[in-house]
């Protein structure tokens, strides 16, 4: 059967609808792109080649997001064991076979070196979207447990790499479907108390840079030339950006290289520095605004798969915005998570578009059968 | 999927998740709310302190060194310039093939092949995009060499920095001083604030003395630099102030005059103008080349100076002291016709010898004189007429009389480091030696100070200014070498006012008249110790001296080594009346002061007049 047939185009939410295209979320999209493009042409010193080069990465993942948009959530429900099996054997191959850049093997070469975590930030909220979906909610134990290891086993191969950034957000984005899935309240208090007596052994187990980096998250003015360097000089961008900024292009910590990483993790340094605060409060609120508009169309979903795969993307869309924000303002310590829409990089930003598409993908292919 | 669940189940499904959806959202605002406090924190009540870091971070403030102002001799010629002097230096990263270039440039005869190792190294060393400086103080064959291969030089440039330069080198290197890097002793003399640490500051002298008004503001540029350090963009600038110009009281005809007078020969030449303490001339041989000290000398020569024994750095004219021997002797001759030991008509039998009762050897004299007063002792520099007046005189009366010419304590001149010299008496002789035995005093020793010999000792410039008292007949001007400040902000010229001082008053002028008359006598009578050395008829007053390096000695002339051998002294003024220059010199080891100093002051006396001094013959 074809799936199209159970899920149909609900013609009065405008010719855009008909496109599987969510104008709000379109509109926000745009924008960020838009400070994204300004960020980046500042960033890279005025680099007209490598602005270029970010417009046509932007656009392709914009294409990205709206071709994930065409398919329906009834294909994304189906194809979800399958995106999510390859990721694991890939992950495993990564384990093997995998190319070494920077003392971290997350690469793999099959015809394009990618990473195939990146994948995973889509297979994720849907696998387990729609194991949880396929039973009923509240879950029972059995189903916890059995969505925990869907969760933690990709989340260990990638914290294995080591990538701790991407497995926290990974094994994030899984588990809050299991919260959002009414998980009892003590297991919740059971797992963070578990989680909290695991701290120790986790130090031990992380690899000594990253242990570097959480000290130097603790004090960075220890070593301000060395580890603390990123967030000192992070803050300073921040901080001397004030409420009004020192204008595009004028940002000295980013114009004269203070800043490292300004096109990547630490590209909201430069946006703080030359449009100040006014200028992040209007990002942030972007980024809230896309949020907000990712949870109403979860709220808004018919089928617990649409809910749970919606809020789960969105949730997890805030959390990287939180992280990135949280420390290059030196709130929490540098893991290496971009900025979303406005970070310049290739993969993670086609799939978090990708993932946006999927947003709309759930929120214009509604079901013609009445509650 | 969900048409297989009941209405029910999914109601209850939907109430389960939007009370997590809730929850989430309540995190949502929380977790977001954290995030703009953190940057409302960093944003605003941070933003100073982290806007100054970030200044910091960016802005490099460079001084720009101020040229020094000039320093002129009375006549407007210049003693002490700035030169630009030419370096080699070399942009790496603008350089295309660095080995190459280097060895072309050893071709063309610039650097050695040692010294490209050097500079290889220490441009690995560097910033690529920092300049370095591959030849100091060029000299104008290679400055022009490397013009003509400039084309082949890309990167090489050649760069210029302002240094001192003292055209009459040696001849002022004493009294105008010289330049060099500064030291944390000077910066306990002088505010940090003016100086960058790059340029030099004066080191001696004038050039210490007048440091505060010779130096310029240095000027300041902020400059933007990008991590690595490399100059951006100039942010800001503050011209730099020249320093002032001054002019000195000093004469350079007369200057030259007097050490080439000297000829090489070690000792010093003071000369100044009585009617208001001038110094017009003062030398000290051995002398040193000024501009190459400023220049910059390596350790091996600087200790080299430093070290050598005839000690060229050394001021002689302030800081020498010497016996001033028989140039005394006007002066004793003064205190005894004052305190009524002697009468102008007294008369002495001169039998070439003085004895001391106790005393197995009497105090020989140079020469037996006969029947001689006081103006004759004077001419003829007797010394039995001065052991005798110093005996009745007494050591202490001796001593204070010999005080009111300034004798025993520095003038005060503008120079840093005079000596007091030393004017003896009981109580000098107390606090001076150690050994109670030591710190008798003994007659002998009044009677050798009767001659200037002994303990006495003087430097060539209080010489000069006792000299000056007695041209004056009783009182002088304090000695000084500043003549006037020419202020560049507001264009005023700032006069070094002359201080006159009293140190003779209430003497008969009939005492000096006699005093005068014996040191005319000196230059223009027969018998008189310099008569000869002058031309005829000479409007000079003077009085020679000899001052024993090593007494005792029986042997004379050539058969003593150079270094025992006399001092000879001058000292002078002319025209006799209403003096207009006074002279000391002192030439040291050079035999007596008619054959060694006389001739010297002859010199500067004659060149005086010829460059507009009065007619000397005029009053005779």
């Amino acid at each position: 059967m074809n799936p199209i047939d159970t899920w149909q185009i609900q013609s009065k939410q405008g010719l855009m609808h008909q496109f599987h295209i969510d104008m709000p979320l379109m509109i926000a999209v745009l924008l960020a792109s838009g400070v994204s493009a300004i960020a980046i042409f500042s960033a890279s010193n005025s680099n007209e080649n490598f602005l270029m080069s970010h417009l046509i990465s932007i656009g392709l993942s914009i294409l990205a997001m709206v071709v994930a948009a065409q398919f329906s959530p009834l294909f994304y429900s189906r194809i979800s064991p399958w995106l999510y099996a390859i990721c694991l054997i890939l992950l495993i191959a990564v384990f093997f076979f995998g190319e070494t850049r920077n003392n971290a093997t997350r690469w793999i070469d099959i015809g394009i070196s990618f990473q195939p975590s990146e994948l995973l930030k889509i297979a994720m909220p849907l696998i387990v979207a729609r194991y949880i979906a396929s039973g009923s909610i509240p879950l029972n134990n059995t189903n916890i447990m059995a969505s925990l290891i869907l969760v933690l086993l990709p989340t260990a191969l990638i914290f294995k790499q080591p990538d701790l950034g991407t497995s926290v957000l990974i094994a994030f984005s899984g588990l809050v479907i299991i919260f959002l899935s009414g998980i009892k309240k003590r297991y919740l208090f059971s797992a963070i108390i578990l989680f909290l007596s695991c701290l120790p052994f986790i130090w031990k187990t992380i690899h000594p840079f990253q242990q570097q980096r959480v000290l130097t998250f603790l004090d960075p003015e220890k070593d301000p030339l060395g580890a603390g360097y990123h967030i000192i000089q992070s803050k300073i961008a921040i901080g001397s950006g004030g409420l009004f900024g020192k204008g595009w292009l004028n940002g000295t910590q980013g114009q004269l290289d203070f800043l490292p990483e300004r096109t990547t993790d630490f590209i909201f340094s430069i946006l703080a520095e030359e449009f100040g605060l006014i200028g992040v409060l209007f990002i942030i609120a972007i980024y809230l605004f896309i949020v907000g508009r990712g949870l109403m169309i979860a709220i808004n979903s018919d089928d617990l798969f649409s809910r749970l795969a919606a809020s789960s993307i969105s949730l997890t869309f805030f959390i990287y915005v939180f992280v990135n924000i949280g420390m290059t303002s030196g709130l929490l310590p540098v893991v290496g998570v971009p900025l979303p829409l406005i970070s310049k990089g290739g993969t993670s930003s086609l799939t978090l578009m990708a993932s946006l598409g999927i947003l709309m993908s759930l929120h214009t292919h509604k079901r013609l059968i009445p509650k | 999927m969900d048409n297989f669940k009941t209405k029910q189940a999914q109601e209850a499904e939907r109430s389960v998740f939007l009370n997590r959806i809730i929850f989430s959202s309540v995190a949502i605002l929380f977790l977001g709310g954290l995030i703009i406090s953190r940057l409302i924190y960093l944003m605003v009540i941070e933003s100073d302190a982290l806007s100054l870091r970030s200044v910091n971070n960016t802005l490099r403030t460079q001084s720009i060194p101020a040229p020094r102002g000039l320093i002129y001799d009375r006549n407007y010629e210049v003693i002490a310039e700035n030169k630009p002097k030419f370096q080699l230096e070399m942009v790496p990263e603008q350089v295309n093939q660095l080995e190459n270039s280097l060895l072309y440039l050893a071709d063309l005869g610039i650097l050695t092949r040692d010294e490209i190792t050097i500079i290889e190294e220490r441009v690995r060393r560097n910033y690529q995009f920092k300049s370095i400086v591959i030849k100091r103080n060029l000299d104008d064959r290679e400055i022009a060499i490397l013009a003509n291969n400039r084309m082949l030089l890309k990167g090489f440039d050649i760069k210029s920095r302002l240094t001192r330069n003292y055209p009459q080198n040696e001849i002022y290197a004493h009294v105008v001083g010289y330049m060099g890097s500064i030291s944390s002793s000077d910066y306990e003399r002088f505010n940090p604030s003016f100086y960058t640490g790059k340029e030099q500051i004066g080191k001696s002298a004038i050039e210490r003395e007048y440091e505060h008004i010779l130096r310029g503001t240095p000027g300041m540029q902020k400059l933007l630099v990008n991590v690595r350090g490399r100059v951006m963009d100039q942010v800001e600038k503050d011209a730099f102030a020249t320093g002032n110009d001054i002019m000195l009281t000093l004469n350079s005809e007369l200057q030259k005059t007097a050490y080439e007078s000297m000829s090489g020969r070690k000792g010093s030449v003071v000369a100044l103008d009585p009617r208001n303490g001038e110094i017009l001339a003062m030398i000290s041989l051995p002398s040193f080349d000024p501009t190459a000290i400023s220049l910059g000398l390596s350790q091996a020569e600087f200790d080299k100076l430093n070290s050598n024994t005839k000690r060229p750095l050394f001021n002689r004219a302030i800081a020498g002291q010497y016996p001033p021997g028989s140039t005394v002797k006007p002066m004793l001759a003064l205190g005894a016709l004052d305190m009524g030991i002697v009468d102008s008509e007294y008369f002495h039998t001169c039998e070439g010898e003085f004895k001391l009762p106790n005393y197995s050897r009497p105090f020989g004299d140079w020469a037996t004189h006969g029947s001689v007063n006081a103006k004759r002792a004077i001419q003829a520099s007797c010394d039995v007429y001065f052991y005798e007046s110093a005996v009745e005189m007494g050591i202490e009366r001796m001593s204070a009389f010999l005080k009111k010419f300034n004798l025993g304590k520095e003038t005060k001149i503008d120079l840093a480091s005079e000596k007091d010299g030393v004017v003896p008496n009981r109580e000098w002789k107390k606090t001076n030696f150690k050994s109670k035995q030591n710190q008798n005093w003994y007659l002998g020793e009044t009677v050798i100070a009767g001659i200037g010999q002994g303990y006495m000792l003087a430097t060539p410039l209080q010489l000069a200014y006792a000299t000056s008292i007695i041209a004056n007949r009783g009182h002088a001007f304090k000695p000084h070498i500043l003549k006037q400040i020419y202020l560049k902000d507001s264009d005023e010229i700032l006069k070094n006012e002359a201080e006159r001082i009293d140190h003779l008053i209430d003497i008969d002028q009939q005492y000096w008249d006699v005093v005068f008359d014996g040191m005319n006598a000196v230059v223009n009578e027969q018998r008189g110790t310099a008569f000869g050395v002058f031309p005829e008829n000479s409007d000079i007053a003077g009085k020679t001296g000899t001052s024993q390096v090593f007494s005792m000695d029986k042997r004379s002339g050539d058969d003593v080594p150079e270094e025992l051998r006399d001092h000879g002294l001058f000292i002078g003024f002319a025209p006799i009346n209403n003096p207009e220059i006074v002279i000391a010199v002192i030439v040291e080891n050079g035999g007596g002061g008619r054959v060694a100093a006389a001739p010297v002051a002859e010199k500067i006396f004659s060149k005086f007049l010829e460059i507009g001094g009065r007619e000397v013959n005029e009053s005779n």
